[in-house]
């Protein structure tokens, strides 16, 4: 092994860990914002590091202290210490473990040498996947049953009874996707989707599969135990359901781990049946044949967005009430000018790749950021569908979830496997 | 004479609506209007920025308790028990004394409040004969750090005044 070997290995693996690690900032923040701004509310706008909120980011830290500190308490009428102090982690784990076999960009080409762009370089993708997120609820389960608390013990059956009905169609959705990509392996099903369909649509999974994506992101949205399918929490009916008993950081491994299971889940969605890291039209080899021009149009295109940007947040960060001299006009002034050198530095970069370095490796390393970031993207915006609909949906009672499961996503996931290999056996 | 019968319409069976995603689709583009509405521009939202903004109070909020004086100071109760007969949640505790002054026979020399038992029903205000007792501080926030603080004795009574003048109160049916 070279030094460029293990500085890859040592970069993907810190990629699959901490990304989702600091996306759960990100999400708790877009959650509680984007809550409040679907229910015409402000959200958190009041916490702040010497004046600056950072859009209500701070909050996120100001949490995260306080459930540090927290007393952590583990109730007296626990018997099982071990189980009910096992669970959190199970969860948190087995969530961040998932993503270590999702692509987040395209095998990396340096020389005659191939990086599979995974946390964990393997072939065997959804599989792992399926696999491990099955395991998360035993998290949930433990946790339930440890409490020894009766809202406790019905949120870990409920969560159980769920998961396993959903996981059903969840797989059944993935047979027939795994018929037309013809692999497990996701780099591949990436690469698969940066094809085109009949010349100009994207070959996007959800393009091939327009049912099999509803199932799956339905049982997806049951999978993560979230709204509308949010049962096992069910604040108006068992209080807080599996955690209730749960305090301070563990508690709070609990509340990550969700938000960890939603940032993987979306992340497979977007693998799956949203095109992955490509840029549509836009496939690795043309990218890269292109990075120049590219290059010149992102120069191009960020000073416009930073425009936008800037004065949308001039608009929006200012007191909404007479204040003498307004602290937010201060705040914005100096968020502005960091908007701008951060505009500056990335033109700056780009302009010695194109100056000094274009061509061969540094084209290569360039589409894998590019595609780094549209994956980021794709997830990001696949999490505000799940923050979207958290915020829209009532919660199904819990015998209208086992029938949607059983009696209708069921035998939709045969029917999508039916025309599927019929349409693949008589058309190739 | 026949009882009228009205046949209410059940909604929400047919087969799109059976099928969710469409009411769904709908409901979700509700929201999202909203949500980029407030987004793009967040001096639209229906909030009150408290506390920097204070809600603007009737006078016929009842908020926190005063005692009322004549004009030239001395204590309108009477020390009549009837506002500490009818409190519901026994929160009023006067002791009498000899008044000297000459108005009545009566005057309170202690007169506490506990605001943790108050359930701020107003019912001493109506019972008062003396208007002495009111509720029309403008005091709707009342909080503390301890449980001692939060029995009002009769200094703090009188010396709190009303939010309103005279005219606004008796207009609002006090």
């Amino acid at each position: 092994m070279s030094a460029l070997d293990i500085l890859l290995v040592i970069l993907r693996i810190a990629f699959g860990a901490f990304v989702p690690l600091s996306f759960v900032a990100v999400l708790v923040w877009m959650e509680r914002r984007g809550a409040a701004f679907f229910q015409d509310r402000a959200g958190p706008n009041r916490a702040n590091v010497l004046g600056f909120r950072a859009g209500g980011l701070i909050q996120n830290a100001a949490d995260g202290i306080k459930l540090a500190f927290k007393e952590d308490i583990v109730p007296g009428h626990v018997k099982h210490k071990f189980y009910f102090i096992l669970a959190p982690m199970l969860v948190f784990i087995t969530a961040l473990l998932c993503f270590a076999v999702i692509p987040f960009a395209d095998v990396l080409v340096l020389g005659d040498k191939h990086y599979i762009m995974q946390a964990v370089p393997m072939d065997i993708g959804i599989l792992w996947f399926l696999a491990v997120v099955g395991f998360g609820v035993y998290g949930i389960i433990l946790a339930g049953w440890s409490s020894h608390n009766k809202y406790g013990m019905l949120g870990g059956l409920r969560a159980a009874a769920q998961v396993i009905s959903y996981e059903i169609p969840m797989g059944l959705a993935l047979v027939s996707l795994l018929a037309v990509y013809g692999t497990v392996n996701l780099t591949e099903m990436a690469q698969f989707q940066g094809k085109l369909l009949f010349g100009f649509i994207p070959m996007w999974g959800v393009v091939l599969q327009p049912l099999g994506v509803i199932i799956f992101i339905v049982a997806a949205f049951a999978e993560t135990n979230r709204t509308p399918f949010d049962l096992a929490e069910g604040e108006s009916e068992i209080v807080a359901g599996f955690h209730v008993e749960y305090s301070a950081m563990k508690f709070a491994l609990f509340f990550m781990g969700e938000y960890v299971a939603m940032f993987v889940s979306s992340a497979l969605i977007v693998t799956l049946y949203f095109g992955s890291f490509q840029i549509p039209w836009l496939n690795t080899e043309t990218l890269v044949a292109n990075a120049r021009p590219l290059v010149i149009l992102i120069m191009i295109g960020l000073p416009v967005i930073g425009y936008f940007f800037g004065a949308w947040i001039k608009k929006n960060n200012r007191s909404h009430y007479y204040r003498e001299n307004d602290p937010r006009k201060k705040e914005t002034a100096v968020y502005i000018s960091l908007l701008w050198s951060l505009v500056a530095v990335t033109e700056i970069v780009l302009l010695a790749y194109l100056v000094f370095a274009h061509g061969g490796v540094a084209d290569r390393i360039l589409v894998a950021l590019l595609q780094i970031g549209t994956f980021l993207f794709k997830t990001f915006l696949m999490c505000f569908v799940y923050v979207w609909v958290r915020w829209t949906l009532p919660r199904f009672r819990y015998d209208q979830l086992q029938k949607i499961g059983w009696e209708k996503l069921l035998p939709l996931a045969l029917l999508n496997i039916f025309i599927t290999s019929a349409i693949i056996v008589s058309f190739g | 004479m026949s009882i009228k019968v009205r046949t209410v319409e059940r909604k929400g069976r047919t087969f799109l609506e059976q099928l969710y995603l469409v009411e769904i689709a709908k409901g979700m583009t509700v929201t999202l209007g909203h949500f980029f509405r407030n987004l793009l521009d967040n001096s639209r939202l229906y909030v009150r920025h408290y506390p920097e903004v204070q809600p603007e109070i009737s006078a016929r909020w009842r908020g926190r308790h005063r005692l009322t004086k004549h004009e030239d100071g001395s204590v309108k109760c009477v020390a009549c028990f009837m506002c500490q007969t009818n409190c519901p949640s026994n929160c009023i505790m006067i002791e009498a004394g000899e008044r000297l002054d000459g108005r009545s026979e009566k005057m309170p020399t202690r007169f506490d409040i506990d605001l943790l038992e108050c359930i701020y029903c107003g019912y001493c205000v109506e019972a008062c004969p003396m208007d002495a007792i009111r509720m029309d501080t403008g005091i709707f926030s009342v909080t503390s750090y301890s449980r001692e603080s939060m029995v009002l004795g009769l200094e703090d009574l009188l010396e709190t005044p009303g939010a309103f003048d005279e005219a606004e109160y008796k207009k609002g049916g006090g």
